[in-house]
């Protein structure tokens, strides 16, 4: 049990600067076996080797990492230990009240700090754990799994910093016809300031089962994440998948996620960025077999000086298959967005159906959202379409709504809610809906 | 008794004047029917009057039991009991009915300016809203009553209604804010006999002697459904005549080139 425990404030303290060094400590602390530890010790070279992303890489034009500065963090936080629900912070026990959840984890810095088990998952076979553990107990499927198949380690600079010091996260398994109704709920909260962290979410269904997964990630004040998500979906099967990101806003935030779908298989992602000084999002469905359906949601709210960048990729490997993205944003004060995407469809994925929609709410005049759809179809018998709106606040709205009796700032706030609610109506929980609106809300009056 | 007084009303659009000095005094428990061509001004007339910021006032005056409300933004018109029912009401997506009405209901009925709510709680100035069974309840009878499917209090606001759902959702709305003045924009247009009943059966049941109406229509047939007591034609920016219903019935034979030709030499000249 102890592995997974602690990792000791010695080895934290000699961890020094990020280094090879960093990196073998990190994985001896956790006692790791030699395979992870060469996985990590081949990610830290190819990281070293890859070039930072530069201004003139498409994917890095509009969002410039001015500022940046690897050094200017903590390469890892320490962890310190799991503890009884009562004992973490109220603001994470209410977290977790507020959902009805199959089991849930949290994670505190590097660390798990606490594991709840509300229904029997071992009992259909489902794996719900850490990541830091799932590498000792199910090696096997770690190995077969992780960052081998979604997101491979030199896909970025960020992904492959990731795979030599992924500290906390999520291994889901769900075996074939399991079905997990309630949702998995994962919560990260990176509490100290100015440290790096590598959350990561690794989610494996096999033929026709069902999943609901939650990740929550909080904190990060002055520091760095970059996390990575992989969905690996078998055929027929079915994961709803809700990434909530809020961080405090002097977090430097990169994801890199992407959804691989076997034949018939069903996913609906909603991915939330809420916090960040900065967020690099590249998030990709890649629909391997014929009769996938695919929808990805997304919302963002940028205030202040927030920089929120999504890039998305559809890729319709396989015929028949569905894909729906949809991203809505409201922007305000001196807040910046980007969102770019492509649908490609391969040459032989006919009848494929995508829809790519962005639209954009500029609240203030000093905001600003670019928005680049674009489409690369290699099929001749697809319908795909695509479009993106940056537009303020109808006046004609506002008139329609004072005349019944709103007031200005009513009626303001209602419009931007129901901009929102497109993508509010397609998530399916419940108590994240909630969560969602009083941010919004939150949002608006601030 | 309540009045509603419109004295020599002149408003422009961009330097453009389009209202050329209106007189019109609405009672409450009168059917004033406000007939005209298209183009004349009508729908201006109605916007002016609900305190839309398109529109300029340039001179006159608007005055409800003798108080001006041309200072009034358009909320606190409509919490003084001033209703336009809009000719094209837009659609706001993402917006519920049951949401937005509300929230409008609890404006103009003083809820969001009690410091407590219903439950005796104290909150924030603002955010106290009708109690939700009691506004529910409400809703649902008056639904009922106005012939609005009770699907449509979920539904987004106008949000894919057919042209007869909007002007009947208007008519539901009016229903819930019991305003005292009525200014019903070509709530007869677009619609099919079927349709144009319903509207107009709603109009009856909320003409009672505690409210007015200025039903503005391009066409006579309403008023075979909707029984006015003053008609007046309205013609490039001013009202030219005003009488009984025989004055509907009088330009139903004439039709509007008589207008044109009676009064277009007078305001050019």
């Amino acid at each position: 049990m102890s592995v997974f425990v602690k990792e000791t404030e010695s080895i934290a303290q000699s961890v020094q600067g990020f280094s090879e060094e960093t990196v073998r400590a990190h994985s001896a602390a956790r006692n790791e076996p030699e395979w992870m530890l060469e996985f990590r010790l081949n990610a830290w070279r190819q990281f070293e080797q890859m070039p930072w992303p530069q201004p003139t890489d498409e994917s890095w034009r509009r969002t410039r990492l001015t500022g940046f500065d690897l050094n200017h963090f903590k390469p890892l936080a320490v962890a310190t230990g799991q503890v009884e629900k009562g004992e973490l912070s109220k603001f994470l026990q209410d977290e977790l009240n507020e959902m009805d959840s199959a089991a849930s984890m949290v994670f505190e810095d590097s660390g798990l700090r606490n594991r709840i088990l509300n229904t029997n998952l071992d009992e259909h076979g489902v794996i719900f754990t850490d990541l830091q553990r799932a590498v000792l107990e199910y090696p096997e499927l770690v190995r077969k799994y992780f960052m081998t198949e979604a997101v491979k380690p030199d896909l970025n600079k960020f992904t492959a910093l990731h795979a030599a010091l992924w500290d906390t996260g999520a291994f889901v398994y769900v075996p074939a016809k399991a079905r997990v109704t309630l949702p998995l709920q994962v919560i990260l909260n990176q509490c100290t300031p100015g440290v790096g962290g590598y959350h990561h979410t690794l989610v494996v269904t096999e033929e026709g089962a069902e999943v609901t997964v939650v990740d929550d990630l909080l904190g990060a004040k002055d520091g760095l994440q970059a996390s990575v998500v992989e969905l690996i979906l078998g055929a027929g099967s079915v994961v709803r998948y809700m990434n909530l990101q809020d961080f405090e806003h002097s977090a430097w935030n990169f994801l890199t996620g992407r959804a691989v779908m076997s034949r018939d298989a069903d996913l609906r992602w909603i991915q939330v960025s809420w916090g960040s000084r900065l967020t690099k999002a590249f998030l990709d469905v890649d629909l391997m077999g014929p009769g996938g359906h695919a929808e990805l949601l997304g919302i963002y709210f940028p205030t202040g000086e927030q920089h929120i960048d999504h890039q998305t990729l559809q890729l319709h490997r396989a015929p028949h298959c569905f894909s729906d993205l949809l991203f809505n944003g409201a922007l305000k004060d001196r807040s910046r967005s980007v969102y770019m995407g492509v649908i490609k469809v391969f040459p032989g994925a006919q009848k494929t159906d995508a829809y790519q929609r962005n639209g954009n709410l500029i609240l203030d005049p000093t905001a600003r959202a670019d928005s680049i759809p674009g489409l690369e179809i290699q099929a001749d018998d697809v319908r795909c379409t695509h479009g993106a709106t940056v537009a303020q606040v109808e006046e004609e709205y506002v008139f329609y709504l004072m005349a019944r009796g709103l007031s200005r700032p009513q009626a303001e706030r209602m419009i931007v809610q129901g901009f929102f609610q497109a993508v509010l109506d397609r998530v399916p929980v419940e108590s994240v809906v909630h969560k969602l609106e009083s941010v919004i809300e939150r949002k608006i009056g601030g | 008794m309540s009045v509603l007084e419109i004295r020599n009303l002149h408003a422009a659009v961009e330097d453009r004047e389009i209202l050329k000095g209106v007189n019109l005094t609405l009672r409450t428990g009168e059917i004033h029917a406000l007939m005209g061509p298209n183009g004349s001004g009508k729908s201006t007339l109605a916007y002016v009057i609900a305190g839309h910021p398109h529109y300029e006032v340039t001179e006159g005056d608007i005055l409800l039991d003798g108080e001006s409300i041309l200072d009034l933004e358009p909320d606190e018109r409509c919490k003084k009991g001033i209703f336009l029912a809009f000719q094209y009401p837009v659609a706001v997506p993402g917006v519920s009915v049951a949401n937005f009405l509300r929230t409008a209901v609890s404006n103009v009925r003083g809820y969001t300016s009690r410091p407590v709510d219903a439950e005796g709680r104290s909150g924030v100035i603002g955010s106290n809203l009708m109690p939700m069974r009691e506004f529910r309840k409400e809703l649902n009878e008056k639904m009922k009553e106005f012939n609005v499917d009770p699907s449509f209090a979920r539904r987004y606001l106008n949000d894919g209604f057919s042209g007869g759902e909007k002007k009947r959702t208007e008519v539901l709305q009016m229903a819930m804010l019991q305003p005292k003045f009525a200014i019903l924009d070509e709530s007869d247009s677009g619609l099919d006999i079927d349709a144009l009943r319903v509207v107009a059966d709603g109009i009856n049941k909320l003409a009672t002697p505690d409210r007015g109406f200025l039903l503005i229509t391009h066409y006579q047939r309403i008023l075979n459904y909707v029984k006015p007591h003053y008609v007046s034609i309205f013609y490039d920016g001013r009202i030219v005549m005003t009488g009984g219903p025989e004055v509907a019935h009088m330009l139903e034979e004439k039709g509007y080139s008589w207008v044109e030709r009676e009064f277009g030499e007078a305001v050019t000249a």
